[in-house]
C-alpha cells in the first residue's frame, strides 16, 4: 500500500496561489474556505524588506489529533495515509477543527454556494440570476462545479460538517496528480509514494533537510517543505562590532 | 451519491459516446457521423468535429479542448475541461512550447467569467435620451434583429450625408481576428476613425527597443540561459507577459541567475529576487545612467559586440570628454557620443542622490550585471516607461543590453521568432469614394500633430494616443463623432481621468458598446451587444513570444453559450454587413465573402461559417501541409483544432547583430534613427526639433534628445500639498479590469504581496502613516489635482516612504454586482484612474499611469 506525502519545494514557490484557486475549483470548496491555503509574512524594515509565502494544506498527519478527537470516527484515516472524513457520519461538533494545529479544518456554518442561489438580477430583462445561470446550465450548486469531486465524497458537503484537503483522493485513485500539484505552474509540489524508494518524493526527502509544520507537537506531517521561499545571494560579510 | 455518480456518468456517455474507445476508434466513429452527431445536436457544428478530435482519458467525464486566455496579456495555450458542454476547469495546453503546460492563477477566474450571471444576454436599448454618468440609462431588451437595423439605419445615415468620418470605432481586448471589425469595417465605411487601446497599455516599452534596436515590440528574455536579470517595473511572476512561463522557471533562475527588481513597491517578483532597488518614482532614468557609467568607466562593456578603444586604454573617466576616433565600434553606434553627451557625469554618487538608493547598491548592482555580460538582461518593463518622459527613459534603460551584448543574445533580451499567418483581404476595392474621402480625415486622437509626435517604427503620427481621443470627441476637433463602437474596451474605467471620457461618451448621439458585462463604457451607449466570452465562446487566434520560441494559438466555442452571445470581431460585423447590404450599400458584405475556406473553397454564406471561415483563412499557412514554411507541421485544420497551438522554430541568436532594423544597422547608442524620425515631425510642422521637444515637455536639446537619458520626472502636483507619490501596480488576479466581478478574485486578494482579501487597500509605508496618524483599517481619501477616491488603508513596509501603492483593478461604479457597491452609483473601493491624470508620454503617444500624480490622504 502506498503512503503519500507531498514535498512543496518554497524555492520554486513564486506565492501565485494557483494550488488554491485551483483547489476550490476542483474540490468545489465554497466561499470562505480554503483547503488549500497559506502562511504569508512580510519581514524586515524597509529597505530591508521581503515578503514570504508557504502554502499549506491537510498535513494528512500520521497521528492526526483530528481523527483521535473525532467522537464518531467521521474523520478517520485510509490505509494510503490519507486522513478521509465522511460527511455522513459527521456531527458539527468540531472537535476535528479545534484540535488541528494547522487551522486547516473549516465548519460549514451556512448552505455552501450562495451565491449562485440568489435570485436578485441587475439589469431586469437583460441579465440572469445566479439561480437562473446554474438552471440554464444544468448544472449544480455552481455553474463551473465538478461532479467528479462526487466519486469519494459529496460533491458539495452540506451545512453543518466540516471539510478540509483530502490530497483529491478522488484523483488519486484513478492515478491523477491532486489538483493543486497539477495546477503548480511553477513545479512547486511534488506529490507521491513516501514508502517507494525510487518515488520523486523520497528522493527529494533524502536530499534536502526538510522541515514540517509544528513538527514538535508529534503528529508526523506528511507534508514536507523543502528549500527556501527567496534564496537571495548576498555578499560574504562578518559583519561587524 | 453512488446513483448520483451513475446518472451523470450515464449522461456524460450520452454526449461523448463509449469511454474506452481509443482516440482513433472514436475519430473514426465520429467521421462516419454516427453517434456524435446525434448527442451533440445542440451544439454548433464545428463542436461536433471537436468533440471527435479531442484526447478523452478513460478515467473522466469531460473532454480537454484548445482554447487561449487573454486574460492579461501573456495570452498562454490553454485546455479547458469540458464536461456536457460545460466548462470546468482550465489548465495550460501542454502542446505550447511557449507556456510548456504551464498556467497561473488568474487563468481559472476565466470560469466565473463566463458563467457571470451579470453578463448580458441579450441586445438592449438605453430608453433614458438623457445621458450622463447620474442618468440610469433605463436599458430594455430588443432582438439581434431591432438592434442590427438601428446600427445599419446610423451608418447609412453617415453615408447619405457623405460624413462617413464621423464613424468611430473603438478596440479594447482583441484577438487577430481584429481586422475584419477594426479596421476593414472602419475603412470601407469610410472613416479613418479606429482607435485601439494600445497606448493605455505599454507602447513606450517599445520605444526604447525600436530607437536602440529597430525592434517595435515586447521582448522575450532567455532567463533560463542568463547570469543577471535587471528587472524595471515589470513583474514577471506575476503580470505579465509569459508570466507561465516565468513562473515556471523562476526557481532555477534564482540559482543561476541574480535576480535584481527596480520598483518602489516589493513587487511579487522583488518577494523572489536578491537585490530590491526600491526606487524613488520616476528616477529610474538616473539609475540607468550610472550604471551605464559604472560599465564604462569601470572597462566592463562587452567587447565582442561594442569594440574598443584602438589602443586597448580605457579612457571613460567621468567628467571627461572623449575623442570618438579613439574608439573603434563594432556592432553599435554612437558610444563616444552617448558618453559625452548624457553619461560622463552620471556618477554613482549623482544617482544615489535622485534615486533614493544607497551608492553601495547602485555600484554593485552595475558592476556584478556588467560582469555577466553577455548573458544578462535589462528588462524593460511598463512603470518606468509609461510616465511623462518615459520614451527617454525606455531608450536609456534598454540601451544597456547593448553595452553588455546582451541583446538578440544568449541569456539576454531577444525579438520574436517569425510566424506565418495571413492578412485578411485587402479592402482596397471595396472602398468608394465617399469611403476614400471619408478616410482621408485626420483622426480623432489628433496624432501627429505638434504637441502628439506619436512616432512608432520612426513614422510621426502613426502611433495611437488613445486617451486624447475623449479630448477630441469633447471638442469635436478633428470632427464631430455621430456614430461610434467600442468592443470589450472600458475606456471610462480604463484610461487616465476617466470623467473626461464620461463626458466625451455622454456627447455621442449613437453609441453601441460590444461587451460582455454591462460596464462604465456601457453606461453612455445606446445599445449594448451580448459578447461571446473569448477563452471559452469565440473563434480566433493570437501570436505570443516566450521561452525562445513563438506560439500561435487558437481560441474556439467549446461549450454551450447560455444565451445568445456574439463574436466581437468576425460574427457581428457580418451581420452588421448583411444589414447594410439590405440598405443597397453591400461592399462590406461583398468584402467578407472573399473570405473563403481555405478546404472548400467556399464562400461564406452567414456570421458562423465567417467566422470559422476567417480564421481558417488567416492561419492556413499553419495548418495546410501544402504551405507550409516553418515551425510545427500539422496535418490539416482538424489536427490544428485538436493540439490547439502551433510553435515557431526556436529563436535563432546574434542574427541580428549587425543587420538591426535601425538607420546605421547597429545598436544605436547614438540614435540616427530617432533623429531622422524627430526632424520628419520637425519639418512636417514647419519647425526645429527642439521646438518639438519644448512643446512636448521634455528637457532635451539639441544633440541630447538622440541619446538615450536621463530626464527628470514630470510630476503634478505641489510637494506640499500633495506629499505623496501616487504608484499604481498590477494584480496577479487581474484579467485586464474585469475580474472584479468574481468572487474568487476578492476571496484571493491577498496573494497580490500587501493586500487584503474582500478590500481594496493603498499600501502606506508605517513611517509616513504614523505622520499622518493613519492606522490599517482606515478609510481614507486619496486626492490628486484632478481627481480623488476612497479605500482602505494598510501599513506595509514593502512601500517606499513617500509613496501610496495601490492595485489597479477595484473602483468600479458599473460592471457587476460585485464590482460595484451600488450599481451605476457607488464604487466599491477606488479607481486608480480617478487620481491619475491624462497626461503622456508625447513621444510615444503612451498614457501615463506611473509617477503621473502626488496624492494627499486624508481619513474620512
Amino acid at each position: 500500500m502506498s503512503r503519500y506525502a507531498m514535498v512543496i519545494d518554497l524555492q520554486r514557490c513564486v506565492g501565485c496561489g494557483s494550488c488554491s484557486i485551483a483547489c476550490r475549483n476542483e474540490n468545489n470548496v465554497p466561499d470562505g474556505i480554503y483547503w488549500s491555503n497559506k502562511i504569508t509574512e512580510t519581514v524586515g524594515t524597509f529597505p530591508n524588506v521581503r515578503h514570504h509565502y508557504i502554502p499549506t494544506l491537510c498535513n494528512h498527519c500520521e497521528y492526526a489529533p483530528c481523527v483521535r478527537g473525532c467522537p464518531t470516527k467521521a474523520m478517520h484515516k485510509l490505509d494510503n495515509g490519507i486522513t478521509m472524513h465522511d460527511p455522513k457520519k459527521c456531527i458539527g461538533c468540531k472537535y476535528c477543527e479545534f484540535n488541528c494545529p494547522y487551522g486547516v479544518i473549516y465548519f460549514n456554518w451556512k448552505e455552501p454556494h450562495q451565491f449562485w442561489k440568489s435570485n436578485k438580477v441587475l439589469l431586469k430583462g437583460g441579465t440572469s440570476s445566479p439561480q437562473e445561470e446554474v438552471e440554464k446550465i444544468g448544472a449544480k450548486k455552481t455553474p463551473y462545479f465538478n461532479p467528479e469531486r462526487g466519486a469519494t465524497l459529496p460533491a458539495s458537503r452540506p451545512k453543518g460538517v466540516v471539510e478540509k484537503c483530502t490530497f483529491c483522493d478522488h484523483r488519486v485513485r484513478k492515478g491523477l496528480l491532486p489538483r493543486c500539484v497539477e495546477a503548480c505552474p511553477a513545479n512547486a509540489r511534488i506529490f507521491g509514494d513516501i514508502k517507494a524508494p525510487d518515488s520523486d518524493v523520497t528522493k527529494l526527502l533524502g536530499k534536502f533537510r526538510p522541515f514540517r509544520l509544528r513538527e514538535q507537537l508529534g503528529t508526523n506531517p506528511h507534508v514536507f517543505y523543502v528549500r527556501d521561499f527567496n534564496p537571495a545571494q548576498y555578499r560574504p560579510t562578518k559583519g561587524g562590532v | 451519491m453512488k446513483n448520483e455518480k451513475a446518472k451523470v456518468q450515464s449522461s456524460v456517455n450520452g454526449i461523448l459516446g463509449n469511454f474506452v474507445m481509443t482516440r482513433r476508434s472514436f475519430m473514426k466513429k465520429a467521421t462516419a457521423a454516427t453517434g456524435t452527431a446525434v448527442v451533440l445536436g445542440g451544439l454548433k457544428p464545428s463542436l461536433k468535429a471537436l468533440a471527435a478530435t479531442s484526447e478523452i482519458s478513460a478515467d473522466e467525464m469531460g473532454e480537454w479542448i484548445a482554447s487561449t486566455c487573454q486574460g492579461c496579456t501573456s495570452w498562454c495555450a490553454k485546455q479547458i475541461y469540458v464536461i456536457d458542454g460545460r466548462a470546468v476547469k482550465v489548465r495550460g495546453n501542454p502542446n505550447s512550447k511557449v507556456n510548456n503546460g504551464e498556467g497561473c492563477p488568474r487563468s481559472h477566474l476565466g470560469l466565473q467569467q463566463v458563467y457571470d450571471p451579470d453578463r448580458i444576454k441579450t441586445p438592449m436599448k438605453r430608453t433614458n435620451p438623457k445621458k450622463g454618468r447620474n442618468e440610469d440609462p433605463k436599458f430594455v431588451p430588443i432582438s439581434w434583429d431591432e438592434a442590427l437595423n438601428t446600427i445599419a439605419d446610423k451608418i447609412m445615415e453617415l453615408r447619405n450625408n457623405n460624413e462617413t468620418h464621423k464613424y468611430m470605432l473603438m478596440r479594447g481586448r482583441y484577438s487577430y481576428m481584429r481586422d475584419v471589425l477594426y479596421d476593414r469595417m472602419t475603412k470601407i465605411i469610410g472613416s479613418p476613425n479606429n482607435i485601439s487601446h494600445s497606448a493605455i497599455c505599454a507602447e513606450a516599452e517599445k520605444f526604447g527597443p525600436y530607437y536602440t534596436e529597430g525592434y517595435w515590440g515586447y521582448r522575450q528574455y532567455d532567463v533560463t540561459n542568463s547570469r543577471y536579470v535587471l528587472i524595471w517595473g515589470a513583474d514577471p511572476v506575476a503580470a505579465n507577459r509569459q508570466v507561465s512561463y516565468y513562473t515556471s522557471v523562476w526557481g532555477d533562475v534564482i540559482s543561476r541567475a541574480t535576480i535584481a527588481v527596480v520598483e518602489p513597491r516589493l513587487s511579487a517578483t522583488a518577494t523572489k529576487a536578491d537585490e530590491w532597488l526600491p526606487i524613488k518614482p520616476g528616477q529610474d532614468g538616473a539609475l540607468a545612467a550610472a550604471i551605464a557609467h559604472v560599465i564604462l568607466t569601470e572597462g566592463l562593456w562587452y567587447r565582442e559586440f561594442v569594440g574598443d578603444f584602438i589602443d586597448g586604454q580605457n579612457r571613460f573617466v567621468a567628467g571627461r570628454d572623449v575623442i570618438e576616433e579613439d574608439f573603434e565600434e563594432k556592432y553599435t553606434h554612437g558610444l563616444i557620443k552617448w558618453w559625452n553627451l548624457e553619461l560622463k557625469d552620471k556618477t554613482v554618487a549623482w544617482a544615489a542622490e535622485r534615486t533614493g538608493l544607497s551608492a553601495d547598491q547602485i555600484h554593485r548592482v552595475a558592476v556584478e550585471y556588467a560582469k555577466a555580460a553577455p548573458h544578462c538582461i535589462s528588462w524593460v518593463g511598463g512603470g518606468p516607461v509609461m510616465q511623462v518622459r518615459g520614451g527617454y527613459t525606455s531608450m536609456i534603460c534598454h540601451a544597456l543590453n547593448g553595452l553588455t551584448g546582451g541583446v538578440d543574445n544568449v541569456g539576454g533580451t531577444l525579438q520574436s521568432n517569425k510566424e506565418y499567418t495571413k492578412k485578411f483581404p485587402k479592402p482596397d476595392d471595396f472602398m468608394d469614394d465617399i469611403a476614400k474621402k471619408g478616410k482621408k480625415h485626420e483622426k480623432i486622437d489628433q496624432r501627429g500633430r505638434l504637441e502628439f509626435p506619436a512616432i512608432k517604427s520612426g513614422k510621426p503620427g502613426s502611433a495611437v494616443v488613445t486617451n486624447n481621443a475623449a479630448d477630441g470627441i469633447l471638442n469635436s476637433d478633428p470632427m464631430e463623432i455621430k456614430v461610434a463602437i467600442g468592443y470589450m474596451n472600458n475606456f471610462a474605467f480604463s484610461c487616465g481621468q476617466p470623467e473626461r471620457w464620461e463626458r466625451a461618451l455622454s456627447k455621442i448621439p449613437f453609441l453601441v458598446h460590444i461587451t460582455t458585462n454591462a460596464s462604465e463604457f456601457s453606461w453612455f451607449s445606446d445599445i449594448l451587444l451580448p459578447d461571446t466570452h473569448h477563452m471559452f465562446e469565440k473563434w480566433g487566434y493570437v501570436k505570443a513570444i516566450g521561452n525562445g520560441y513563438r506560439h500561435v494559438t487558437l481560441m474556439q466555442p467549446l461549450v454551450k453559450p447560455v444565451w445568445d452571445y456574439k463574436i466581437d470581431e468576425t460574427e457581428i460585423p457580418w451581420l452588421i454587413a448583411e444589414k447594410l447590404a439590405e440598405r443597397g450599400f453591400d461592399n462590406l458584405l461583398r468584402h467578407y465573402k472573399e473570405y473563403k475556406d481555405p478546404e472548400t473553397g467556399k464562400a461564406p454564406t452567414n456570421e458562423k461559417e465567417f467566422a470559422l471561415y476567417a480564421l481558417k483563412y488567416a492561419t492556413q499557412n499553419l495548418w495546410d501541409p501544402a504551405k507550409h514554411k516553418g515551425g510545427d507541421k500539422i496535418n490539416g485544420w482538424k489536427e490544428f483544432l485538436n493540439i490547439g497551438v502551433w510553435n515557431s522554430d526556436p529563436y535563432p541568436y546574434r542574427k541580428k547583430w549587425g543587420n538591426m532594423k535601425t538607420k546605421t544597422k547597429k545598436f544605436e547608442f547614438y540614435s540616427e534613427t530617432l533623429k531622422s524620425a524627430l526632424k520628419k515631425h520637425a519639418e512636417k510642422h514647419d519647425t526645429t526639433v527642439d521646438h518639438v521637444l519644448e512643446v512636448c515637455q521634455y528637457q532635451a536639446r539639441d544633440e541630447k534628445a538622440f541619446v538615450p537619458h536621463y530626464e527628470e520626472p514630470f510630476i503634478a502636483g505641489d510637494e506640499k500639498e500633495f506629499p505623496f507619490i501616487f504608484v499604481d501596480h498590477k494584480s496577479r488576479l487581474n484579467r485586464e479590469g474585469r475580474t472584479p466581478n468574481c468572487t474568487w478574485y476578492y476571496e484571493f486578494k491577498d496573494l497580490d504581496p500587501g493586500d487584503e482579501i474582500w478590500e481594496d487597500v493603498a499600501k502606506i509605508n508605517p513611517l509616513d502613516a504614523q505622520k499622518f496618524g493613519i492606522k490599517s483599517g482606515d478609510e481614507i481619501k486619496i486626492t490628486s489635482e484632478t481627481g480623488s477616491l476612497t479605500c482602505k488603508a494598510k501599513l506595509w513596509e514593502g512601500v517606499r516612504p513617500g509613496t501610496v501603492v495601490k492595485c489597479y483593478g477595484q473602483g468600479h461604479w458599473a460592471y457587476g454586482t460585485l464590482a460595484a457597491k451600488e450599481f451605476g452609483k457607488v464604487p466599491r473601493g477606488g479607481s486608480n484612474n480617478d487620481v491619475i491624470p491624462a497626461v503622456y508620454d508625447r513621444l510615444s503617444g503612451s498614457t501615463v499611469r506611473h509617477a503621473g500624480t502626488r496624492v494627499k490622504i486624508e481619513k474620512v
